[in-house]
């Protein structure tokens, strides 16, 4: 017996699902393989619905929506066109083939267009085979699959000594004259590693330093400050001072977007960045190809515009878009397999920051609580994707990791992919996602 | 006693109980005999050892010996993945109309775990006494833990976190295991430790040796304030210190030898079937200890960090008193991969100045 993928496909009520019974009723053949389910609106199908019903064992997953301009909602479709082409994109990256997914517009009298457009899509899948995304626990991972890191750059000294008195005066400054109420830099801790440190006095700030470890995202703790206080300490009212490096700042205008404070609530140290050390004693990946050493957002500025050493290579990426959808597969689950779902790139990212994450939720039905295969990989890219538009790139996720996952580079890509749809990247200026927005008119051609 | 970070200071013939004493078997093999006896044991049964898993040394399955690392600190997670999974299946539930059946799941055959370090085997022995003792036996937990063996390695070197000695632990202890290997000049010294061990051991091919001389080795020299000294310092403010650089990542319960939270959950699986599975968790999580209705008694960082370091050093050795400080193995995990630097010893260190 031949092999007939199972496809889910998901109907607009207004158009394409009465334009399936259009299809019926005009005695138009269809293929049988189609399992349909009727939603409100193209605009309701989430990247998590899509990736649910793969784990589930899709073999194909259809949408189809209104026509631009048509859509009974206004704009409902405008977020399907903006949302599931990301969506794909980061699922043929992960080893999904591409015409497993399929994203079309069919009106209420287009019969003959939905008979046409189904019949193409199951002959594609079928031509496919079975798909084998979901992993069944007897699965033998293939060894490894170690992704080389790339020649690193040396690090090159510079004036750390400057930039640690400039920062202890500037937070003296500002907490003896009562501007802020703390003050949140670097610090060296016991073993010689530098780590977040929280001044709220003199004496404090005399530990701030700069170095060329100073490699945390101290963004992450603003939002923190603003909404509870740690245990016994009192709520802040006054504004917080924060060091931040080019990288940092820019999640700082992501937060600022999202309305997680006000902007009179932070007084932002910006300092300049020649990069920042990795453990081998080179500079780390992230900052080679990092464009910026001047924070695009700040109250005062310390340190010397340094002379930019222009990289825009991503080694580890462009070996990934080498590989056939089959080894990208094996490669992403060898990764996947280590993860222990600690969720430490999740806290350690200073945007993700839902009260309660959707893959936490005791009643999550997106993806289960086990830390299985399945399960690891729809969260990473689940969190991947609410990132789209969003992630700044200052790596915190991976470098939180305790088995080293190289998380970044799901970020990068759906980074690369949202500048190529929308010529949007994140945190230059104060602005939400372009996938978390609807504006008419914004739709662009083709996928 | 000698300070100094793994030198052999002296090495004297100490009178431990277990370990140096003529009534323990103890055979000097080669590394070859070492080699064909691991190939000999993954043929019988499922052999675990340190293994590269795409370049993270692990405690994971090897289908014989090329396969195993003999040359390094800790693996990255402890043998907690071992016995305690990170995700295990309790059991599935059918139901047939009004009828629900339960079908068992079976654990995997015997186990063999080499490599074992000490610190790491010493974190068993407490998850022993969580899920052994007290009258409340874990059924799944024991079933795997009868099965298993343990086939100790002792530290050639350690680590620039290691720090067991401090929580009263050695680098060639072999009191929690069942067979005892230690790397000598002149081989391996291969020690019977256990009635357990004995069915693994070769005796007749085997040549024998002198008993094993313990190593006199401090490393680290960090105070643990008794346990007694712990409850007057509950309502510190130091706490809100120590939490407040703290992300609740949870990465540190989970490469931690003794940290055991974990959650239950029944998930549909297939039409009319559940699995109840259960999956690690951790008291660092700022949902882990709420409640119906919301509320959160440890809602605030601070509170979270002096649970788990209370957990550690005052609640275990209270509950259980398996006559050791506490139940910090001194693994230094944690202290590793914490990415703000969050680092037990110095909280230890602090702690015992207030004190």
């Amino acid at each position: 017996m031949t092999f007939e993928p199972k496809i889910v496909a998901f109907l607009c009520t207004w158009c394409s699902y009465t334009g399936a019974d259009s299809a019926g009723v005009a005695r138009l053949k269809s293929p049988a393989n189609i399992r349909a389910i009727r939603v409100p609106c193209s605009g309701r199908v989430s990247p998590e619905l899509v990736m649910r019903t793969f784990d589930q064992g899709a073999d194909g997953v259809l949408v189809l929506g209104c026509h631009i301009g048509e859509c009974h909602y206004d704009t409902g479709n405008h977020r399907a066109a903006k949302r599931l082409p990301i969506l794909h994109s980061l699922m043929q990256y992960v080893g999904l083939e591409l015409e497993r997914f399929h994203l079309d517009w069919v009106s209420a009298s287009e019969g003959e267009r939905y008979s046409r457009i189904t019949t193409e899509f199951v002959r594609s899948v079928r031509e496919l085979g079975p798909i084998t995304w979901r992993i069944a626990p007897e699965y033998v991972l293939t060894k490894n699959q170690n992704l080389e890191s790339p020649q690193l750059l040396p690090y090159l000294e510079t004036d750390c000594a400057g930039k640690t008195d400039a920062i202890r005066s500037k937070a003296k400054e500002l907490l003896t004259s009562g501007k802020v109420d703390c003050v949140i830099g670097y610090e060296m801790g016991p073993r010689g590693r530098t780590r977040p440190s929280f001044a709220y006095s003199e004496k404090d700030a005399d530990r701030l330093v700069w170095n060329p470890d100073v490699t945390n995202n101290l963004t992450g703790y603003i939002p923190f400050k603003f909404k509870r206080s740690p245990m016994g300490l009192q709520e802040p009212r006054k504004p917080v001072a924060v060091i931040v490096k080019p990288c940092d700042c820019k999640a700082v205008n992501v937060q600022l977007a999202e309305n997680h404070y006000k902007r009179e609530q932070l007084y932002i140290i910006g300092v300049t960045c020649d990069g920042v050390r990795d453990k081998a004693d080179g500079i780390q990946e992230r900052c080679i190809s990092c464009v910026e050493r001047v924070p695009k957002v700040y109250d005062t500025l310390i340190g010397e515009a340094p002379i930019l050493v222009e990289s825009s290579t991503q080694p580890r990426q462009d070996k990934i878009e080498t590989l056939l959808p089959k080894e990208r597969l094996e490669f992403w689950l060898s990764q996947f397999d280590r993860c222990i779902r600690c969720y430490a790139c999740r806290q350690a990212c200073p945007l993700c920051n839902c009260p309660t994450c959707l893959y936490e939720r005791d009643d999550s039905i997106w993806v289960g609580l086990g830390i299985g295969l399945n399960e690891k990989r729809t969260f990473h890219l689940g969190r991947a994707y609410h990132h789209a538009g969003r992630c700044i790139g200052c790596n915190e996720c991976e470098r939180a990791c305790p088995m080293e996952i190289p998380l970044s580079l799901l970020n990068q890509k759906l980074a690369g992919e949202i500048e190529k749809m929308f010529g949007f990247r994140a945190g230059e200026t104060i602005a939400p996602s372009p996938i978390l927005t609807v504006l008419s008119g914004e739709y662009q051609e083709g996928k | 006693m000698s300070k100094g970070k793994g030198t052999v200071e002296d090495v004297v013939p100490v009178q431990f109980p277990a370990q140096s004493s003529p009534d323990v078997k103890t055979w000097l093999v080669s590394r070859k005999e070492l080699i064909s006896w691991l190939d000999r044991i993954s043929s019988g049964q499922i052999l675990i050892a340190p293994t590269d898993i795409s370049g993270i040394l692990q405690y994971h399955r090897v289908m014989d010996s090329s396969e195993i690392v003999f040359d390094f600190i800790r693996p990255k997670l402890s043998l907690k993945e071992v016995i305690f999974p990170p995700t295990e299946l309790l059991f599935k539930i059918h139901r047939n109309g009004l009828e629900l059946n339960l079908e068992e799941t079976h654990p995997l055959g015997k186990t063999a775990v080499f490599g074992v370090r000490p610190c790491d085997a010493r974190g068993m022995k407490h998850l022993d006494a969580v899920f052994l003792t007290k009258g409340a036996e874990d059924s799944s937990y024991s079933k795997r833990r009868e099965n298993t063996i343990l086939i100790g390695l002792g530290c050639k070197q350690t680590g620039p976190y290691c720090f067991c000695t401090s929580v009263g632990g050695r680098l060639d202890d072999a009191s929690d295991m069942d067979i005892m290997v230690n790397e000598t000049e002149t081989g391996y010294l291969v020690q019977e430790i256990s009635e357990k061990g004995h069915s693994l051991v070769l005796e007749d091919s085997w040549k024998k040796s002198n008993p094993y001389l313990q190593k006199n080795i401090s490393i680290g020299e960090f105070p643990v304030p008794d346990k007694e000294k712990w409850p007057t310092h509950f309502r510190d403010e130091f706490w809100a210190r120590i939490g407040e650089r703290c992300l609740s990542c949870r990465a540190c319960a989970y490469v931690c030898p003794t940290c055991r939270c974990f959650v239950i959950r029944d998930e549909k699986s297939a039409p009319n079937e559940f699995e109840r599975i259960r999956c690690w968790d951790s008291c660092m999580g700022e949902n882990y200890r709420r409640v119906a209705g919301g509320h959160k008694p440890r809602d605030k960082k601070g509170e979270r960090q002096r649970n788990r370091f209370f957990c550690k050093f005052y609640y275990f050795p209270e509950q259980y008193n398996l006559g050791d400080t506490s139940a910090c193995t001194g693994c230094g995990r944690c202290i590793e991969i914490c990415p703000v630097g969050v680092d037990v010893t110095e909280v230890l260190t602090e702690l015992e100045s207030i004190v």
